[in-house]
């Protein structure tokens, strides 16, 4: 489905990404994992659209989308829920999700809210309150509920967990998780190396701007080398 | 009686109010788009200008004058917009702070056209031409009991405040369309606008173009209501001027801007008596205001406030009827 194929992104002289490749198959949910500074947001601000790769392609569904600004991006099916909730905070709950339906014309629009609010019942109970009176994980919660809303085929979470504690943690995989049983592929990026891999099919791991191991999840659980560097010794 | 009530001056002062209005409605849709642009007295020069020059050299009517300096203006807008689109907050404001600084500065050099600092005059007056027209058309003004001056003035004062109604109908509009919706989405965070599926360079432009097509326009009625305009007239005090309308005011709301054009035209002149002190004291009010209420008079939550003490009355009157004598 998202192919991309080499991709060398530069901040000025300095080269963040030194030919990243890597593949999502529809209905999956692949995860990038790395330490800071590994090049994984660098990875998503470029497939996103963010960033303009030097070399290398990005390519949805057999077309090539390389450097495409995220509005064009949605308007092929790809929604990226920006680092850091991006949510709208003098919005309400509702506008906020009406908001996600922007690009979309079609008559189904209140059904969907409907069914993302029975899906998030938290949301549905603040749907009158203020976006950036949120707690940070409703926030996120709200900011993926909103990506959901534009119907994409591929949704990019870049770093859903950030700053949140481990309870809300917990919330937002299990989020991805009917995220992904709903059918939508999920590209996401993450820190928190042990849940990533437990919800996703396929993992990649970068390092200095490379990806220096990739293989399914359940097996890149059990390899040594990403349990000494990102699970910690004997993971539960 | 009607006659005694209408001075022209005060007729005078209340057409400023109007064209203030289009001054300040211009820099609030491009702050509701989440940019400060000083560029506006520039662009309402641009329009002043233009409409002058094209009624003077070319006799044509007013309003195709005024049409075609607002359209320049945006035209400008757009020019201007495009590139300053890569600055954003005390960036974008200076450098349209210095495109405005250009335009005075070429208004006052390129004297074979704009007669330099001496400005140009006999510029077509809006009320004298609608007063020439109504009395070919067989009015007297002594049909209504008034002098000619009072007629001229009221028929301009008639008119902006219809051009006024028109306008801030038309944006109350835009701003609860798609179009409101994502200037609001970008002013609040650009990059989860553009993750939403929004376009933020061409609704930045837009809201930018639009702030310029609207000054330009009341640029244009401004000279045709002065029938005389000099590039003094459009200096970067008169940007300032026009962002205190919606600072002041209060900048979340077009309200806002029409209440502090309204109110900061009206101060000056209510202090005449004490003209000494008047700007000192329209100093310390500005002071005052950014110490206790930086969100300008008008704001969100003091709509919604009005709005529910209107509906609460009603509710009393048609419960009870005995608020009625209040």
């Amino acid at each position: 489905m998202l192919k991309v194929k080499g991709i060398e992104t530069f901040y000025g002289k300095i080269q963040a990404l030194k030919g990243v490749s890597l593949e999502v198959e529809q209905g999956q949910v692949v995860t990038l994992l790395g330490a800071n500074g590994a090049g994984k947001s660098t990875t998503m601000k470029t497939i996103s659209g963010l960033l303009k790769p030097k070399h290398g392609t990005v390519e949805f569904l057999g077309e090539n989308i390389t450097g495409l600004r995220p509005d064009q991006l949605l308007r092929k099916g790809i929604a990226l829920v920006p680092e850091g909730r991006a949510i709208l905070s003098t919005m309400t709950v509702m506008e906020n999700l009406e908001m996600g339906a922007y690009h979309r014309s079609d008559k189904n629009i209140k059904k969907d809210i409907e069914e993302v609010m029975e899906q998030f019942p938290i949301l549905k109970e603040r749907s009158e309150q203020l976006g950036g009176t949120l707690s940070g994980g409703q926030q996120q919660m709200l900011a993926i509920a909103r990506a959901l809303l534009s119907k994409p085929k591929l949704l990019l979470l870049d770093e859903p967990s950030m700053g949140l504690a481990p309870l809300i943690v917990a919330d937002i995989f299990k989020m991805i998780r009917e995220i992904k049983a709903a059918g939508t592929t999920v590209l996401l990026v993450e820190q928190n190396a042990k849940q990533a891999l437990k919800v996703a099919d396929y993992g990649y791991v970068m390092e200095t701007g490379k990806v220096i191991i990739n293989g399914e999840a359940k097996d890149l659980l059990e390899d040594a080398r990403i349990v000494e560097a990102y699970l910690g010794k004997k993971s539960s | 009686m009607l006659g005694e009530l209408l001075n022209p001056y005060h007729l005078q002062i209340a057409s400023f109010i109007m064209i203030n209005i289009i001054l300040g409605i211009s820099i609030y849709i491009t702050l509701s788009s989440g940019q400060l642009s000083l560029g506006n007295a520039g662009f309402m020069g641009i329009g002043a200008y233009t409409s002058a020059l094209l009624t003077i050299h070319f006799e044509l009517p007013i309003f195709i004058g005024v049409i075609l300096g607002a359209l320049v203006a945006g035209i400008f807008g757009i020019l201007i917009g495009i590139p300053a689109l890569r600055l954003s907050g005390v960036y974008l404001a200076i450098a349209t702070l210095g495109f405005g600084e250009v335009i005075r500065v070429i208004f006052v050099n390129w004297e074979s056209v704009t007669q330099g600092a001496v400005g140009l005059s006999g510029v077509p007056h809006l009320g004298r031409e609608l007063f020439k027209t109504v009395t070919a058309m067989g009015f007297e003004p002594e049909m209504l009991g008034l002098r000619n001056n009072q007629v001229v003035y009221l028929m301009v004062l008639t008119l902006l405040v219809v051009i006024n109604i028109l306008l801030i109908w038309f944006f109350i509009r835009q701003n609860k369309s798609r179009v409101g919706r994502a200037f609001a989405a970008i002013k609040m965070d650009e990059k989860a606008a553009e993750s939403m599926g929004i376009n933020i360079t061409y609704y930045k432009v837009l809201s930018f173009t639009q702030g310029a097509l609207l000054a330009g326009f009341a640029g244009a009625l401004y000279a045709h209501v002065m029938a005389y305009i000099s590039p003094a007239d459009f200096a970067y005090h008169r940007a300032i001027e026009i962002l205190i309308f919606s600072v002041f005011g209060g900048s979340e709301v077009i309200w806002g801007a029409i209440f502090g054009a309204t109110f900061m035209t009206i101060l000056p002149e209510a202090l005449r008596v004490i003209s000494e002190y008047r700007y000192m004291i329209y100093g310390v009010i500005l002071i005052l205001m950014m110490a206790f209420r930086p969100q300008g008079i008008i704001d969100v939550s003091l709509l919604k406030w009005i709005k529910n003490m209107i509906k609460s009355r009603r509710r009393t009157d048609h419960g009870t009827g005995t608020k009625k004598h209040n």
